[in-house]
């Protein structure tokens, strides 16, 4: 199993599903970083703080994914490869083309139309499959099922990052508006926006209670760990004792949410 | 006005409008003196402006007409009124208009016992618009008004003059009373503006009728008659240009100034001290009344608005609009306000079409109905952002056959609440319970000057003060704005709130800002604070905390 950095995969299931992480870039300046490997979160956020100019991000290249497949060929027959929505970027391409120069490897390119941990829950299905081809039926199955409720703490580096799209026409950005956005359908579509951040937490839990039962849920925040617990807490109250995991979004995924980001990631029912 | 008989015991059509046409006269005589009864002492007093600017409204049709039935005249005013009314005391008397003019539907002229039953017919309109009656008000004035023309009405010998003149004396003795009636007026030291707008009214009336009658009697006016300088220039060509300012000097003659201002234009408002006056005047010739103030001392805040842009940029947004890809949902927004940074915010958060005004002018029901009808919605929803406009604002929906969903903004801070709310994927109806309900959730602070002495809300206040008003309500006055908005807050109770948000006016320094600020991080280090450009007049400083 395959999967991106993008993934916020959970350092645990990793190790107990046996899932490659391959890793998407940051650029600061002509200074070239690869995703939790070359640079931790925290570093990356502090120095996003510090940062005159904001980083670039990259996705890896075919040959990337070329050098994994290779290595996962000589124990394997055959892989399924999860990655970041084609709509965000060109990681999904990257690892169709890469596939390509193994021979002998077949490798199934799943573009999740999502990002964060959507794509770990997807995993999780595709591992407990009984084989290849039915891990590709169910992750495919769910994948018009994956949501995610992002509350930024700011929209600039959504901006700058050129991500914001159609978003910006509700938005607006004279005040300092706390937005909700929520990914769906391969769109990034603004749903409210809030002037404060304690409101716009609970505005966030009622928009995910209004969406009905789901398989998978969890939590993901930028550096915001305060908040995860709060929101966890108030997830409880309609959820039970169903597992919420929680993540923590990397450096290339941050570079367009920016610091203090926190979101509801889930696959509806 | 020819076959009416000598003692003029019936009211015609042309005596009714020469009537109507006194009243303006003798109301833009003495608007000023109405204005400065505002209950709080804040520069915005604008009731006698309202008033007068309505009944501008209303005879704007009339002037024209030849009409001799009164039934016609009366709807031509009451369908003007309501059109050009401004503030909440110009709406109450479009509904007069409007009630009067109902009381002689089909009728070529009035006899004494007509006339007063319109009256009496005409408060009571006046009493079914409004929600809440209260007394101590126009309401109460035109209703005593109204009693006072029936008892004259019934003796044997009665005339038309002869009600009038007991309706504007009974309208007279209805406003000295109003302090007795309403505590915010006793404590303020001041009878009810609106009411006295009514009686000057009615004043007016009757003057214009008695002049006919005996060219030289003498009115039985309480206040010196200033009415001679007014000519009943109502304007021909349009409105030209809105141009304002303040004249700063040493002995400036007020009256003078007024005088010569009057000649070149119409809506004059000269108002001041002989060191500082300010100036407010429409004119098709906005740089001779410059050059010519000029010749008085230094001109400062000048600003000069074409009134026919307005028309202009309703148009252009129109063109702007049918560029931009529909709503989801086709609900278009219109909000009044004032202040160009303000503006900016809300044009950015969404609104189609703004409407100029708020605090310092009121715009009329036909300004919001126009910018209503700019928009390409089918449903518009609108916010007045005063609670002077919300009474306007509610007629609107009546003369227009698009849906019209008002959210009875009080502040700015309300209204924009309300507009971040919006959600362009969201039907109306979701929209306005969610724009109602954030409108609700956030409180307001305004600061600014007292414009004179006064005692409000128990409160001793000095002309000059810095004074702030929590919700509208006057709750504190002090010797600095830090002061008074760190009190304010301290009464809202900071621990239920984040976020303060500072809309810096146009008559705060950077100093005065940069004190504000830390003034209230000091004091409330958990509250986030967020200053915003707003440009607003008057208030230095508008404050919005959820």
């Amino acid at each position: 199993m395959v999967t991106d950095s993008t993934a916020d995969l959970p350092e645990e299931w990793r190790a107990r599903y046996g899932i490659e992480v391959v890793p998407l870039k940051v650029l600061f300046g002509d200074q070239t970083f690869r995703d939790r490997i070359d640079m931790t979160d925290a570093e990356f956020f502090e120095r996003l703080a510090a940062a005159s100019k904001l980083p670039t991000t990259s996705a890896p290249s075919p040959g990337d994914f070329a050098a994994v497949y290779e290595r996962l060929a000589r124990d394997f027959e055959a892989c399924i490869s999860i990655h970041i929505g084609a709509q965000l970027s060109a990681t999904a391409e990257a690892a169709r083309v890469g596939a390509q120069s193994v021979e002998g490897f077949r490798v199934e390119v799943v573009d999740s139309e999502t990002v964060t941990m959507p794509m770990a829950f997807l995993c999780r299905v595709a591992a407990e499959a009984p084989t290849l081809d039915e891990a590709v039926a169910r992750v495919k199955a769910r994948v018009p099922n994956c949501r995610v409720l992002a509350l930024l703490d700011t929209l600039r580096y959504l901006e700058m990052g050129g991500r914001l799209g159609r978003a910006q026409a509700m938005i607006g950005t004279m005040l300092d508006l706390k937005p909700i956005l929520l990914v769906k359908d391969r769109e990034i579509k603004p749903i409210d926006r809030v002037r404060t951040k304690a409101r716009a937490m609970g505005r966030m839990v009622e928009h995910f209670r209004a969406e009905g039962p789901v398989e998978y849920v969890g939590v993901v925040h930028a550096q915001s760990a305060g908040e995860v617990d709060e929101i966890v807490t108030q997830l409880r109250k309609t959820l039970g004792d169903q597992e919420i995991a929680v993540g923590q979004i990397g450096c290339v995924l941050g570079t367009h949410v920016g610091p203090k980001a926190v979101g509801i990631v889930y696959i509806k029912r | 006005m020819a076959a009416r008989d000598t003692r003029m015991t019936t009211v015609d059509g042309a005596l009714f409008k020469r009537a109507l046409l006194g009243s303006v006269g003798w109301l833009a005589a003495n608007h000023e003196e109405v204005n400065r009864l505002n209950v709080f002492p804040v520069p915005d007093g604008d009731t006698g402006t309202n008033m007068l600017l309505t009944l501008q409204s209303a005879v704007e049709d009339i002037k024209e007409s030849q009409a001799t039935e009164v039934s016609k005249i009366a709807r031509l005013a009451s369908h003007g009124s309501l059109m050009g009314a401004r503030g909440n005391s110009g709406v109450i008397l479009s509904q007069i208009f409007r009630g009067f003019a109902r009381a002689v539907e089909g009728k070529a002229a009035l006899n004494p016992k007509e006339l007063a039953a319109a009256f009496e017919e005409a408060a009571n309109a006046a009493y079914r618009a409004v929600n809440r009656p209260t007394e101590g008000t126009i309401l109460t004035v035109a209703r005593e008004a109204g009693r006072a023309a029936t008892a004259a009405a019934s003796q044997p010998d009665a005339t038309a003059p002869a009600v009038i003149a007991a309706a504007a004396n009974g309208a007279r003795l209805a406003v000295q009373k109003t302090p007795s009636q309403l505590q915010i007026l006793r404590d303020a030291g001041v009878v009810d503006a609106g009411g006295f707008g009514l009686q000057l009214i009615l004043e007016g009336m009757l003057k214009s009728i008695e002049e006919l009658d005996s060219p030289a009697a003498v009115t039985a006016a309480p206040k010196p008659v200033k009415a001679a300088q007014v000519a009943l220039d109502l304007p021909e060509g349009g409105w030209g240009y809105c141009t304002e300012f303040l004249i700063e000097g040493e002995n400036l003659d007020v009256e003078r100034i007024r005088t010569q201002i009057e000649s070149m234009g119409n809506s004059v408002l000269v108002v001041g001290e002989p060191e500082l006056v300010k100036v407010h005047v429409h004119t098709d010739e906005p740089t001779k009344v410059i050059a010519l103030a000029g010749g008085f001392g230094k001109l400062q805040r000048l600003s000069v608005g074409d009134m026919s842009t307005q028309h202009r940029r309703i148009l252009e947004q129109e063109t702007a609009a049918a560029a931009q890809p529909q709503r989801p949902n086709g609900v278009g927004i219109v909000a009044v306000v004032a202040g160009r940074g303000l503006v900016d915010i809300f044009k950015a958060l969404g609104a189609d079409a703004i409407v100029e005004g708020g605090q310092t002018l009121n715009p009329s029901t036909q300004d919001m109905l126009h910018a209503v009808e700019s928009t390409q919605y089918d449903t518009v929803i609108l916010m007045p952002n005063n609670a002077n406009v919300i009474l306007a604002a509610k007629q609107v929906g009546g003369l227009t056959a698009k849906t019209v969903e008002l959210i009875e903004t009080h502040s700015i801070p309300q209204g924009i609440a309300a507009l971040v709310a919006f959600n362009p994927e969201r039907d109306a109806h979701a929209n306005v319970e969610a724009m109602r309900a954030e409108a609700a959730r956030v409180q307001t602070i305004e600061v600014t000057h007292a414009v004179r002495d006064t005692r409000s809300n128990g409160l001793r206040v000095k002309k000059g003060d810095v004074i702030g008003l929590i919700n509208e309500k006057l709750e504190f006055a002090g010797g600095d704005y830090a002061e008074v908005v760190n009190k304010a807050l301290g009464k809202l109770g900071p621990d239920g709130y984040e976020l303060v948000t500072v809309y810096r006016g146009e008559g705060a320094s950077d100093e005065e800002l940069a004190s504000l600020e830390s003034a209230i991080r000091d004091s409330y280090p958990a509250l986030e604070v967020e200053v915003q450009q707003g440009d607003q007049q008057h208030y230095p400083f508008i404050l919005s905390v959820e």
